[in-house]
């Protein structure tokens, strides 16, 4: 896999990767130099669209497409939003993007709002990361005085204004209307779609919302073209994504790899984790941020980095934020962890997910705290099944995906901490109205 | 058009329209829901009015979709009542479930939906409930539980959307989110009370009504507000001859959904003190034969006058004018002029703050000041519900010139301490008569309490002055009055087939259509 291009981590290692000398030395806004004035907008979608990148921040819905949802002709402005809330546990990748190679979003970020005809771009940085932000401000400063963001872009005629903005620090703030809602000054949390933010998003105009890392890929796509980027990767899966990769892992981190490569290249390869640390075996792993369903060791084994064998294996290529696990870990002890997060973050407005985060932290808590009832799985499970696909946003569907993958497959662990009983207790979710006397 | 199919029956519905509301007319009843309310902005929270559409791959929230051609939906598929179970369940994992001491009891919507959908098996420990504000005043009327509270956003969307006040919002996150009001605000806008109606459950409750009867003994009457010249539409609700509260009643073209709390609160009057039970002589009571009697006596001889009132109804006018005419005597008007006005609001509250000044110029009476008070000086004077004395001293002298003062009304005021007679009539909630907005628009009063045994009917009342003053009327009732008011004065013809539940525009003609019981 190392003859495979460095696409969106080539000037993570250099020094001074983030100003403007440097990137622009190595060939940075070379795409946007020979996009402005010879490309239109028209063909830069269709190259993108041409090149299958889909949107890195964990649903997967291709790039170019979503870019042609943003009709054109209402006459409102259109807006181009970043989306750096990177606050999804075990997620890292934007990061390295935002602090080493600032420009490279900044360039990408430019040529999609030219793509969409965006005059204005704000890019949304998750609150905790509060050092980022200057980081990025500083680049985006930089490539202001270099006439690379303002008017008039090097004398192409189009214009761009970039803002940097810093979040509350909410996870929800990173589901993209969530984010809008914030943007704009309200409180932090999904709007009822339809209508979708492509049509009526950011006060009210058309709005997209893409992944740092997704826009990062666009100067490379530009600069190579889209069939050079579908020819990395698979079919489904064109190109390279960055990994971060936790756990008890000799050499954890970010990776860019080619989609595809097998997840156990990535945690026991030389060129990536170099396997687990001394005297840890693999356990489990989660592929692609806490909120997709846990593999096995064994179906780590087996499974590669792409949307479609991960979708095979029943789970989901999601952030790319692998999470690995080993031997001494208690399942029901890291499920409690996560459950903890979603039920801290749950915004509280649909019902589903203001009572069913929380009651699922409650039941796993006290299974932990030896207050377990025997009937206790079936009642997650019928929580679980309350919850999903009940909801404006997918937190409820994020909490519920490790909660019941968890259960299933490590099932003896939460077993284990059940109160015996002489007779077993079956959960039954009791009478309704009409089967009861009047 | 669009066809859809809803349970398997076909309908046919204008495509775009809203689902819930194509539901609710084609099965004849509402979807369980809490969010969701035709007054304001969807909020999509309470996941309650889930469906199943053929073709999508999720539930869908029929308060967010909109009518297609083609459409098939289930709305009672083992799926949508499976979900709608478990998201009740939901809503009641931490509700007190305090019923037997919630004033909402009766009327909420959770009581409702618990009945239909309802696990009837409590999931959780009294300990690991989420304990919350309880007893909390928000303002002068509005009172907070906020652990009976489902979190449907209605009263902040009020707040936001239709006061534009925004007193109310909705703070911390996931299960300790609660509804509050924002530090150092309280909830004391003129539109208050609506929160409490658009709350679905017992989170919010007004201080007035709280604890004063439970709502099943409660009989409700359509009627109109007479607080101003706007006349919302409005019940009463009531028992025993007392009313206990006024609540909106849907009318597009008057007041949409809301009512403003003054007018809310008019009920009081209705039960107030100053109520008069007995026709009064010299202040003391007496009955209806001695009272005519002395009328009689007073009227021989002697020159007469009238003077109507913005608080009449458009009958009781009518017949007062009639009166008036068949007397060859004056009738000064209908109002003091200048009196009775107060500021406009943005929303509902006109600056007329009476019910039928409108009505009263279009019948051809005018306003009047004091000077011309002057003309009743020796005449006997019969004053039909207004408290003249109460609104200006100068009318007050002048009332003491004439030789006999009759006043027909229905409480004890300024003017009734001067007059020679008062004869006790009905009020608003307990008689039959038409009221003209503002706007031009007639409404009706409809009978909600009865009166007070010894009250009697204005109109019957002027019926047997003019006898007194030699002159027969034929007339039984307000209805007949109406009519005849409609055949034959010019400008009246709308109200030839009545005023219909939602009143009916004196100069278009038509009833209006849009409209009916407030949604809740």
């Amino acid at each position: 896999m190392a003859d495979c291009p460095l696409i969106l981590s080539a000037n993570f290692d250099k020094a001074d990767s983030h100003t403007l000398a440097v990137y622009e030395r190595d060939g940075g806004y070379s795409a946007l130099r020979e996009t402005l004035g010879k490309t239109t907008p028209e063909q830069l979608r269709e190259e993108v669209k041409n090149s299958g990148l889909r949107g890195r921040g964990g649903a997967g819905f291709p790039a170019g497409v979503k870019w042609g949802f943003v009709p054109q002709d209402t006459g409102k402005k259109i807006y181009l939003l970043v989306n750096a809330d990177e606050s999804e546990p075990g997620t890292f990748k934007d990061r390295f993007i935002l602090d080493y190679d600032p420009h490279l979003m900044i360039e990408g970020s430019i040529l999609a709002s030219y793509a969409i005809n965006s005059g204005h771009c704000f890019i949304y940085i998750r609150g905790e990361y509060a050092w980022l932000v200057d980081r990025v401000q500083a680049a985006v400063d930089e490539a202001y005085a270099a006439g690379l963001l303002g008017r008039d872009i090097l004398g192409s005629g189009y214009s761009l204004e970039m803002i940097v903005h810093r979040g509350a620090g909410a996870y929800i703030c990173g589901e993209e209307t969530g984010l809008i809602n914030s943007l704009e000054g309200r409180k932090g949390q999904p709007r009822i779609k339809p209508p979708f933010p492509a049509v009526v998003g950011f006060l009210d105009c058309p709005t997209i919302v893409n992944n740092v890392e997704t826009l990062a890929a666009v100067p490379w796509i530009v600069n190579n073209g889209a069939a050079a980027y579908t020819a990395i990767g698979t079919e489904k899966s064109p190109g390279t994504k960055l990994f971060s990769v936790s756990g008890p892992l000799k050499r954890p981190g970010v990776y860019e790899i080619p989609l595809g490569m097998p997840l156990r290249d990535l945690i026991f390869g030389e060129d990536y984790c170099q396997g687990m640390a001394p005297g840890v075996e693999l356990k489990a792993c989660i592929p692609g941020g806490s909120s997709v369903p846990i593999l096995t060791a064994e179906e780590t084994m087996s499974a590669n980095c792409c949307y479609e064998s991960l979708a095979e294996h029943g789970t989901m290529l999601g952030s790319g934020g692998a999470i690995v696990i080993g031997h001494e870990t208690n399942m029901v002890e890291l499920l409690k962890v996560l459950l903890q997060f979603y039920h801290h973050e749950s915004c509280g407005q649909c019902t589903p997910c203001r009572e069913g985060t929380g009651w699922l932290d409650m039941i796993v808590d006290r299974l932990l705290q030896g207050r377990g009832r025997p009937a206790d799985l079936e009642l997650l499970e019928h929580v679980c099944e309350g919850m999903i696909g009940n909801t404006i946003c997918v937190l409820a569907d994020a909490a519920v995906m490790p909660a019941r993958s968890f259960i299933e497959k490590f099932k003896n662990e939460f077993e284990a901490l059940l109160p015996e009983m002489e007779e077993p207790q079956d959960y039954v979710p009791t009478t309704s109205a009409a089967e009861l006397p009047h | 058009m669009a066809t859809i199919t809803i349970d398997s029956v076909e309908h046919e519905f204008e495509a775009g329209m809203n689902l819930f509301e194509a539901i609710r007319e084609a099965n004849g009843e509402p979807l369980p829901h809490f969010c969701y309310h035709p007054g304001l902005s969807i909020a999509g929270v309470c996941r309650m009015c889930q469906v199943e559409i053929e073709g999508a791959p999720k539930l869908v929230v029929a308060c967010n979709a909109t009518v297609r051609d083609g459409m098939v939906v289930h709305t009672r598929s083992e799926r949508v009542n499976r979900a709608v179970q478990s998201i009740l369940n939901f809503h009641l994992l931490h509700h007190p479930v305090d019923c037997p001491v919630c004033d909402q009891a009766g009327e909420c919507s959770l009581q409702d939906f618990y009945m239909e959908h309802g696990l009837y098996e409590s999931e959780i420990d009294i300990e690991d409930k989420i304990a919350k504000g309880k007893v909390k005043p928000i303002g002068e009327l509005v009172m907070l539980d906020a652990e009976r509270c489902v979190l449907c956003a209605r009263c902040t969307r009020f707040t936001s959307e239709v006061t534009k006040t925004h007193e109310l919002g909705i703070f911390n996150r996931g299960n300790h989110a609660e509804i509050d009001v924002a530090p150092g605000m309280t909830l004391d806008n003129n539109y208050s009370l609506n929160t409490v109606d658009l709350c679905p459950v017992g989170a919010l409750t007004s201080r007035d009504f709280r604890f004063q009867k439970r709502v099943w003994w409660l009989s409700e009457n359509d009627s109109v507000c007479t607080g101003c010249a706007t006349g919302c539409n409005m019940t009463v609700h009531h028992d025993a001859d007392v009313a206990y509260r006024f609540k909106p009643r849907h009318n597009d073209a008057v007041n949409g959904y809301w009512m403003c709390d003054e007018g809310r609160l008019g009920y009081k009057q209705l039960n107030a003190e100053s109520r008069l039970g007995q026709p009064l002589i010299d202040g003391s009571e007496s009955s209806w034969e001695a009272a005519f009697e002395i009328i009689r006596q007073a009227v021989a001889g002697s020159q007469v006058a009238f003077v109507g009132s913005p608080h009449a109804t458009l009958e009781e006018l009518f017949a007062l004018r009639r009166v008036a005419e068949a007397a060859s005597a004056d009738l000064l008007g209908y109002r003091l002029a200048g009196t009775e006005r107060g500021e406009a609001d943005d929303l509902l509250v006109s600056a007329d703050r009476t019910p039928n000044a409108t009505g009263a110029a279009r019948l051809g009476l005018r306003e009047f000041d004091a000077d011309a008070l002057a003309s009743i000086a020796g005449k006997v004077v019969f004053v039909l519900q207004n408290d003249l004395a109460g609104l200006d001293e100068a009318a007050a002298v002048a009332l003491k010139s004439a030789s006999c003062v009759v006043l027909l009304a229905t409480d004890a005021n300024a003017t009734a301490s001067l007059a020679k007679v008062v004869l006790p009539i009905r009020n608003a909630a307990e008689k039959t008569g038409t009221l003209v907005n503002g706007q031009g628009r007639a409404q009706a009063l409809n009978v909600a309490l009865g009166a007070p045994e010894h009250s009697r009917d204005a109109i019957a009342v002027l019926r047997r002055i003019a006898q007194l003053l030699g002159h027969e009327f034929a007339w039984e009732d307000a209805q007949a009055l109406c009519s005849e008011l409609a055949g034959t004065v010019e400008g009246f013809a709308a109200l030839s087939g009545g005023c219909g539940e939602l009143g009916v525009n004196l100069d278009a003609g038509a009833p209006t259509t849009v409209g009916g019981e407030v949604q809740s």
